[in-house]
Order: C-alpha cells, then structure tokens, then sequence
C-alpha cells in the first residue's frame, strides 16, 4: 500500500490522477484491481472529466447545493461546514477500485481520479493498494 | 527564604505542568458551551471583568479580534455593569447580537454579577467565564464556561488568570473555527501551541530567577514602578502591575508603550522610577519600543526589558525569554511577572495584599469586591 499527503487550499476537486499511474507502476502489477482510498470521513473520492476545468466547478457547486452548509446540524462537536461535509463524504464514498490491463489502468479518456474536499482547507492523506498478477 | 516565598515559588513552578490538563479540560467545554447557530448570532465579543479577570480579558481580546474578525472589546466590569447599558431604553434589547464573556474566577465580584443580569436583559448573550459554575455570575449568565482550577490559597492570583487567559483564548478559537474564519487545522495548530507553551514557560523559570533576584533586590526600596506593554503586551504589563501591587504594596502602573512617551516620561525622579517593558523583537510594536529603550537610558531610569532576541535591545537591560507567537506573550508573562513580585516582597518584608489586616482589613475574605449593593435597576423606561 502506498501513502501520499496532500495539502488542500480550499474546497473542491484536486486531481491525483498521476500519484495513483505511479503507485501502479511500482507496484508491478499487469492484471488486477487498484484501489483508491481515503482515511476522512469529510472527504471524498470520484472520477471526473478532466478537459473543462469550469465543469469540476459546476460538480462541487451541485455538491454544495445538495447538502447546503447550515448552523442548525445536529452535529455541532465541529463546524458547520464538517458536519455538511460529514454528509456529502457519505453520499459520494471513500474508496475507488479501478481495473488494471496489461499493466494499464483502465480510464476513460475523459476520466480522471479526483480528491474531493469538502472541509478544507486540511492536510490530507490518500492511500492505494494495487492486487493482481 | 520566608514561607511566603516558599509558597509563592511552589505554585509559580506548578504552572507548567497545569496547562496541558487544564487546556484539555477548558477545550472540550468550550466545544460546548455555545450552539452553532449562538456563535453565528455574534456580531461582537465584549469581555468583562475586574482585576485579573478584567487584565485577562484586556490580554486576550487581540487575538480574539485576529481570529474571529468580529469587534472585540475588553471593558472593565463597572463600565459593562453601568455604562454598556446606559440610556438604553428597558427591553430594548440594544445588546441583541452581542456575546458579553464575564469573567470571574470565584463567580462572586459584585460588579461582573451586574455585568451579566443587566447585559442578558439587555438582550446579550451571556457566558461566564468562572471556576464556581454555581455563583452568582454563573447563575446570571445564560451559559457557564466552567474552568476547574484550584485556588492557590494566599498568594496573589497566578494560576487563576491563566486558566482565565485560556478560557477565553479556547473560546474564541471555537467561534473563529465554527464560523469558518479559520480552518480546523489552523484552530488545532493553535490549540497545540497553547499546550506546548509548557516547555517555554518551565524555561522561562530558569531562565529568570536569578536577574529578578538582582533586580528585587536593587529596586526593593521603590516605592513606584512602570511596567510597559502594547498589544497583548499591555495585558502582561497590568498583570505584572497588578502583582506588584498585591504582592510588594508599591504603586505599580502599566501603560501602553506610545502612551509612556505622552505621559509617564515626565514622572520626576526617573532614578527612583524602576521600569519594566514587554516586547517581542518581532512584536507589532517592536520598533516603538526599541524607541522606548533609548528613551529610558536617557532619563537614567533603572530598567528592564523582557524580550525574546538578545539582540533587540541594550543586553545589560534586557531578559531573554523564549520565542512564542505574539497572542501567547501574556501567558508566557505571568512567569517573569510572578517571580518578580515574589522575590521583590521577599526583598522589601512585604505581606501579601497587606496582610489584609490594620487599614486593610476591610479587604478579608474578598469583601471589598464580592460586597456592596448590586444596582440591577432598570434602564430608562421614557421616551
């Protein structure tokens, strides 16, 4: 398993797309699965596409919309903005598995893995493991 | 050495290891105390109160206004009690909007019990800031911010206005976190900061001892002093002020450094005059009160500065202490304050607080400030 830090500026998409081709090339592995993990719970893992920046933008607005931040969360131990976070990690997962062929992981041409944070800015940590052949 | 230094020198080396148990403890309440939608009602802090509790909230409020963007105000409990209020119309609830932190570490001073009944009926909310959550400034209040700190008998309040200091430095981290001025990491970091003070402030004991010992012993027949400060800094001057007074009896006075240029320069017999300064050599202040040192030696005033770079000013003048953020100084303070007012009483054979006996024994049992007539009239009620 390998462990990456990252440090978020704000909330939104962070593309760890490269971290996660290199955790794949180390590892060796031709066939198999990768997983794209994360240890947070106001944080988030998804795939999006990459070519219209203005479209990350639009996702992280629908997320916002969706589960607006509010004062009156029964979880008030932290922020507003964490409990609300609390909410769209739930809803959008921690972990992605992603399929490996012929030593290559299978995306899309559009597709790429995003961080998505919801209580930044924060210093995060990503994990992946890599299982197959 | 007497049983009052003894005393005295015991709590003051026990303040260390009390500020990661009691900033623990202070934290997880202050995590409580106030709803979401309370903090998000604040539209400005006003922290009251008298003596130490008073000089705490004047040494806390500028690093609550950095945190939380809101106007922060420091007043002393008379002017919360009966000028905050005054011309207020009854139930006009002209405080709306406005959060009034009463400090109190016994929860009995008579002028923060009206602080808090006649803000809260003015429409303030209200948190006590208190020890003894069932006193009477507790009971005022519409919310308690318990502090848990033992009294430290007869010496002059030490760990009382520390567990204070952190009440409110806790407390505004939590409203400066919930409103999202700062971000969890950010109030974290800072309330890692409060607790590593430890190590800084255990230093700071060492460090100190023997030149307040010298200085104590080279001033012990002054019947005056001048402590100076800005910013936070004024904070560590008062309570440095306020130890003396309890402690050794002289008339100690804290002034803001700009002030002193305007005022206390011109105090007659500046050889007679011992004078202290708080100043970080990266503090907002610090080019006034580099400023102030050449002043000082030019008057011929016996002084000293407390700095944290010994490069800062002239280094027969100056106490190094170690380096902590700005907002923190006045915690880190109360060491040279302390230790300076014991050693000099020790010095001088004074009693604290005069004993409380002969022409001072109307101060027993804190009568002096737990007593007197509570004025809860109401406000105007006329056009």
């Amino acid at each position: 398993m390998n462990a990456y830090t990252l440090a978020t500026d704000r909330n939104g998409l962070f593309d760890i797309t490269p971290q996660v081709l290199a955790a794949l090339q180390e590892s060796g592995i031709t066939e198999g699965l990768l997983l794209v993990s994360i240890p947070h719970t106001t944080a988030a893992v998804t795939v999006v596409s990459h070519w219209d920046p203005l479209g990350l933008e639009d996702i992280d607005d629908e997320i916002r919309r969706l589960v607006p931040t509010r004062v009156d969360f029964k979880h008030q131990a932290d922020t507003p903005q964490d409990a609300a976070g609390h909410v769209k990690a739930a809803i959008v997962g921690h972990s992605r598995t992603f399929c490996v062929n012929k030593g290559e992981l299978v995306l899309g041409s559009s597709q790429k893995i995003f961080f998505w944070e919801f209580d930044g800015p924060r210093h995060r940590t990503f994990h992946t493991q890599v299982i197959g052949k | 050495m007497s049983q009052a230094l003894t005393a005295f020198l015991r709590h003051i080396r026990s303040l260390p290891g009390l500020l990661p148990q009691l900033s623990e403890t202070i934290e997880l309440r202050a995590r409580q105390v106030l709803s979401t939608p309370d903090i998000y009602r604040i539209r400005q802090i006003i922290l009251t109160g008298s003596g130490d509790s008073r000089i705490a909230a004047e040494s806390a409020a500028p690093a609550l206004h950095a945190w939380t963007g809101l106007p922060v105000q420091a007043m002393g409990a008379m002017d919360a009690a009966r000028y905050l209020t005054m011309g207020m119309k009854k139930n006009s609830e002209r405080l709306r909007g406005s959060l009034v932190v009463c400090v109190s570490h016994s929860g009995e001073a008579a002028r923060v019990v009206e602080a808090a009944q006649r803000t809260r009926a003015a429409g303030a909310q209200t948190l006590a800031l208190t020890a003894n959550p069932d006193s009477r400034v507790g009971r005022a209040a519409a919310n308690v911010l318990a502090l848990s700190v033992q009294d430290a008998g007869a010496v002059p309040g030490t760990s009382s206005y520390c567990a204070s200091l952190l009440g409110l430095y806790l407390l505004g981290l939590r409203i400066a976190e919930v409103r999202l001025c700062i971000s969890m990491d950010t109030a974290n970091a800072l309330r890692g900061a409060l607790t590593q003070l430890q190590a800084p402030m255990a230093h700071a004991i060492e460090v100190c001892e023997e030149p307040l010992a010298a200085r104590a012993q080279a001033w012990a027949h002054c019947p005056v002093a001048d402590i100076l400060g800005s910013g936070p800094g004024a904070g560590a001057a008062a309570y440095s002020a306020a130890k003396l007074i309890e402690a050794v009896g002289i008339h100690a006075v804290s002034q803001d450094i700009e002030e002193f240029f305007h005022l206390n320069y011109f105090v007659a017999d500046p050889m007679e005059v011992p004078t202290m300064v708080f100043a970080g050599a990266r503090s907002a202040g610090s080019s006034r009160a580099r400023e102030l040192c050449g002043i000082l030696q030019d008057l011929g005033r016996p002084f000293l500065l407390l700095t944290d770079d010994a490069a800062f000013g002239p280094p027969e003048h100056s106490l190094v202490l170690p380096v902590v953020p700005e907002w923190l100084s006045p915690l880190l303070a109360v060491i040279p304050a302390t230790l300076l007012a014991a050693l000099w009483a020790d010095r001088s054979g004074a009693d604290y607080f005069r004993g409380h006996s002969g022409r001072w024994r109307a101060s027993q049992s804190g009568a002096l400030v737990r007593g007197g007539g509570l004025d809860t009239a109401s406000e105007e009620d006329d056009e």
